[in-house]
């Protein structure tokens, strides 16, 4: 059977599939690797639209799949006959190489602001791509701790480099697996294992439109990487940022957004406190609240990028779309 | 969008050119509206600059803008729009500056074109709401298919002669009649013209135009450099880390190599880098290792699998692969949003990387290929060329040059050189030779068959050749058994065919499709007064070439 894949620019890549063979491991079979991550239909990493032809979807997730005629998990996607499926992205961001594993030590481990932990990771050289830490802002991560079987996506904070260093912001959860390890046994020089970059939250470089950047929590740290990649190349574009979080102590400490506001002259900031008193620098309310009424104060036709707890996203993206944002300014990531 | 500039544009139902949102080489609407409107700024920029030319007082930095500007629309050049707002912006200054100083001296301003007195809107939303008076189609309902088509030609032209100006400017080659030429161009075409003779005579003075560039070209690059000898150039990988040097521009080949000296670091030319290999002066540093990969239109696989950093120094730039976005470079007119600039020569982040990365872990077993064959070589040999036709043993001579591409109907060069008779000379340049540079053509005495004679520009040492022929032969150019076989791609192409026609060189092979901005009334013309030709099948055209000679 015949596997075409669509890319966004509408590159057509043919591939063979043999009976049997999902969707997503046909294509690493001919070398392109799209995106995923569990590779067992919870994730919703690999969703794309059929366009043509009849297909079977194994186990799955309701809640992955897109909820729109067509859609489907590659990594569930079983061709019937011969398929035509669009992915969501363009021929050059689809890999040609399967996703990078790679080592790291922990260089330093510190709070930011009180619900969240900073990791800086330098990576130990590895055979193809030496000691540079190569990703894409907005891009994320997945990290496995020494000797657990658990591994955490996260999303990248600081800018692809040369030094090998990688930078996270990691939400302490109660009872996470992850960041309780982080929390209680996690010291300098301990070694993880990391698979990345994965993901497609990276700027629309060739939008016309301002950007603004909606983040809760930890959801910070994508949109860090996207503020600082537009500071290192003096992008001129309008920007506006609504970071929001549940409590005024959890706000990420000032110093982090001085050089940001240097750079990035035309910078709009908005810090949004949904529960108690906001303090000084911040209003009070959700971030969809706070996107709202800037949407219906200014009129503004942005491109909308959100990252933050999967709720918190629905909302916000649910808000852009009263306010009448087309889906295609919308750009997510759920942590 | 609409544009048709180059050989690639979208041919459908009929219709030719790029118009939907994004072209065919990956260039956005909002990127080809920016850059419209940039060159008819230029227009209006060039209109007052060749006022100041006349007064005997040009401004360097409007002309070196006017260069700079242009080279930044050719095909697979700069695809970043935050680049085009800021050109757009600073034409709009520097033709502010231009009148203030014409004022000053007491000139009257009457009769400037529309051009010159555009003002952009700040907002790029209302930019883009100009953009329609800068379409190249713009007046289409008013003067035709062919008045549009001539615009274009004498446009495209002067974008590839700009293109070559800018590469000698950077060596320092600033030649004031280069300058004024190029104003002169802009001038016209900021009045709309539309008379069909005086276009086709401006086109060929365009022509001529470039043949002064091309040759204040070779004396920058000779100059700097040293004249082209034949030279053995490296193929295969040398152990250790590494550099790729891609595009045009041998200054910044120059620097980078300066730059990495006792680093360790060794240094690769690609696609049209290649040629760079043949000067003295860049041979002469021993880590220029060699070159890597083939022509442009392969980059994407090439530049993935290189070990390092690459630096783009001009045309021709493709959507950059994630694999490598990271550790690819631009530089002087070249870009691409997210893509890291080099400025002020500064290379050290380029140096990082490649220390970063692992470079090539082993060296391969040798193999060659030979280039360098400018004019002073040939010319050298002159005696032994001059014998070998005189006694039979060379019949005919083939000039392959110009650009490669990707379609399919480029595989007519690589039938084109294989099928030529064993009896004639293969003169090369462009990129186009990389269809095939690595085939075995073997020798005709101590002759090899395929002679690399460079770059595009290099037609100009191709030109000489030809005239210092038949100076020997005591004939005319068109008289001596030799055809020449052009790829055309883009817009330095254009500027090359109009020099070859301004020079009356007759029968020259054009493909693998013809430009979509010539109708068929301006494409028979060219057949007709220039006896240009489209290719066929190269079998056909190597035996009507010879048929001809006969
Ligand atoms: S440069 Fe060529 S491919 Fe690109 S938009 Fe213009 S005509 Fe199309
Ligand atoms: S010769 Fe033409 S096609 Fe080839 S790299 Fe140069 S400009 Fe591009």
């Amino acid at each position: 059977m015949n596997l075409t894949l669509l890319t966004r620019d509408e590159v057509r890549l043919e591939i063979d599939a043999t009976v049997g063979q999902s969707a997503l491991e046909a294509a690493e079979a001919a070398g392109l690797y799209p995106a995923a991550m569990c590779r067992d239909g919870q994730c919703g990493q690999c969703a794309a639209h059929v366009v043509s032809g009849t297909y079977e979807m194994g186990p799955h997730s309701p809640a992955a799949l897109p909820p729109e005629p067509g859609g489907v998990l590659l990594c569930q996607c079983l061709p019937t006959s011969d398929l035509t499926v669009a992915l969501p992205y363009g021929d050059a961001q689809l890999p040609r190489h399967s996703v990078p594993v790679r080592q790291a030590v922990i260089e330093t481990l510190r709070p930011a602001g009180a619900a969240a932990m900073s990791l800086v990771l330098r990576l130990q050289p590895d055979a193809a791509l030496g000691q540079t830490a190569d990703f894409l802002p907005g891009q994320y991560m997945e990290l496995r701790p020494p000797g657990m079987a658990i591994s955490r996506a996260y999303s990248l904070a600081n800018l692809p480099n040369w030094e090998g260093t990688l930078e996270f912001l990691i939400r302490l959860v109660p009872d996470g697996a992850f960041s309780g390890w982080l929390a209680r046994e996690a010291k300098p020089g301990d070694r993880l294992e990391l698979r990345g970059p994965l993901g497609q939250f990276t700027l629309d470089e060739a939008s016309p439109r301002a950007r603004w950047l909606v983040g809760g929590g930890c959801g910070f740290a994508p949109l860090l990487s996207l503020l600082r990649q537009m500071a290192e190349f003096q992008d001129t574009t309008p920007v506006r940022l609504i970071y929001g979080v549940n409590l005024a102590e959890e706000l990420l400490p000032n110093d982090i957004f001085t050089p940001l506001r240097e750079a990035l002259p035309q910078l709009h900031v908005t810090f949004a406190v949904w529960h108690g008193a906001p303090g000084a620098n911040a209003v009070q309310g959700s971030t969809a609240d706070i996107l709202e009424s800037q949407l219906a104060s200014t009129g503004s036709a942005a491109d909308i990028y959100v990252c933050g707890p999967p709720k918190m996203v629905e909302t916000v993206l649910a808000a852009a779309r009263q306010a009448g944002v087309p889906d295609a300014q919308l750009f997510c990531e759920k942590l | 969008m609409f544009c048709f500039q180059c050989e690639q544009t979208a041919r459908q139902d009929g219709q030719a050119g790029c118009a939907s949102a994004k072209g065919v080489c990956g260039k956005d609407e909002v990127t080809a509206d920016l850059q419209d409107l940039l060159i008819y700024q230029l227009k209006g920029l060039g209109e007052l600059s060749q006022r100041l030319h006349q007064h005997g007082t040009p401004d360097q930095a409007a002309d070196s803008f006017i260069l700079y500007a242009l080279f930044t629309t050719l095909t697979n050049v700069n695809f970043n729009r935050a680049v085009f707002t800021g050109l757009i912006a600073e034409a709009a200054r520097l033709r502010d500056k231009l009148r203030a100083t014409l004022e000053a001296a007491g000139e009257a301003l009457q009769g400037l074109s529309a051009a010159a007195h555009f003002a952009p809107a700040a907002e790029l939303t209302e930019l883009l709401a100009q953009a329609n008076i800068a379409s190249v189609r713009a007046g289409l309902e008013l003067v035709g298919e062919d008045v549009i088509g001539l615009r274009a030609l004498i446009l495209y032209g002067l974008k590839g002669v700009a293109a070559y100006a800018h590469h000698a400017e950077v060596l320092g080659e600033k030649r004031e009649e280069i300058y004024a030429g190029i104003a002169r161009a802009l001038d016209f075409l900021a009045h709309d013209p539309a008379d069909i003779p005086t276009l086709l005579e401006e086109a060929l003075a365009l022509g001529r135009l470039n043949l002064i560039v091309m040759e204040a070209l070779d004396a920058a690059n000779t100059g700097a450099f040293g004249m082209p000898t034949p030279t053995q150039v490296r193929t295969t990988p040398v152990a250790g880390k590494a550099i790729l040097v891609s595009g045009h521009d041998l200054r910044d080949l120059h620097n980078i190599l300066d730059a990495t000296k006792g680093t360790g670091i060794n240094v690769y030319t690609h696609g049209e880098m290649l040629p760079a290999h043949g000067y003295p002066r860049l041979h002469a540093y021993p880590h220029l290792a060699g070159n890597y990969g083939s022509a442009w239109q392969n980059q994407q696989q090439e530049f993935a699998d290189f070990p390092g950093p690459i630096v783009m120094t001009s045309n021709c730039l493709i959507e950059p692969r994630a694999a490598y976005r990271n550790r690819i470079f631009t530089a002087g007119p070249v870009g691409w949003p997210g893509l890291r600039h080099i400025q002020h020569d500064d290379y050290a982040q380029v140096i990082q990387a490649a220390q970063a990365m692992p470079g090539f872990t082993q060296t391969a077993a040798e193999k060659t290929i030979l280039v360098g064959f400018a004019r002073e070589t040939l010319l050298g040999a002159a005696e032994t060329v001059i014998e070998a036709v005189k006694s039979g043993a060379i019949k005919h001579f083939f000039l392959i040059g110009g650009c490669d591409g990707a379609a399919p109907g480029r595989n007519y060069y690589t039938d084109f050189a294989d099928h030529a008779p064993e009896d004639t000379v293969l003169l090369t340049l462009g990129c186009g030779k990389y269809r095939f540079n690595s085939h075995e053509f073997g020798n005709i005495g101590p002759l090899p068959r395929l002679l690399d004679v460079g770059q595009c520009n290099d037609s100009y040492s191709a030109i000489q050749i030809a005239s210092a022929l038949a100076g020997a032969f005591g004939c005319g150019v068109n008289d001596l058994p030799l055809t020449l076989v052009v790829s055309w791609f883009e817009q330095k192409a254009a500027a090359v065919l109009l020099t070859l026609l301004a020079l009356g060189l007759r029968n020259v092979r054009l493909g693998p499709s013809l430009p979509a901005f010539l109708t068929p009334t301006l494409l028979n013309v060219l057949v007709e007064t220039f006896g240009v030709q489209p290719i066929t099948n190269a079998e056909a055209d190597i035996a009507a070439a010879l048929a001809r000679a006969a």
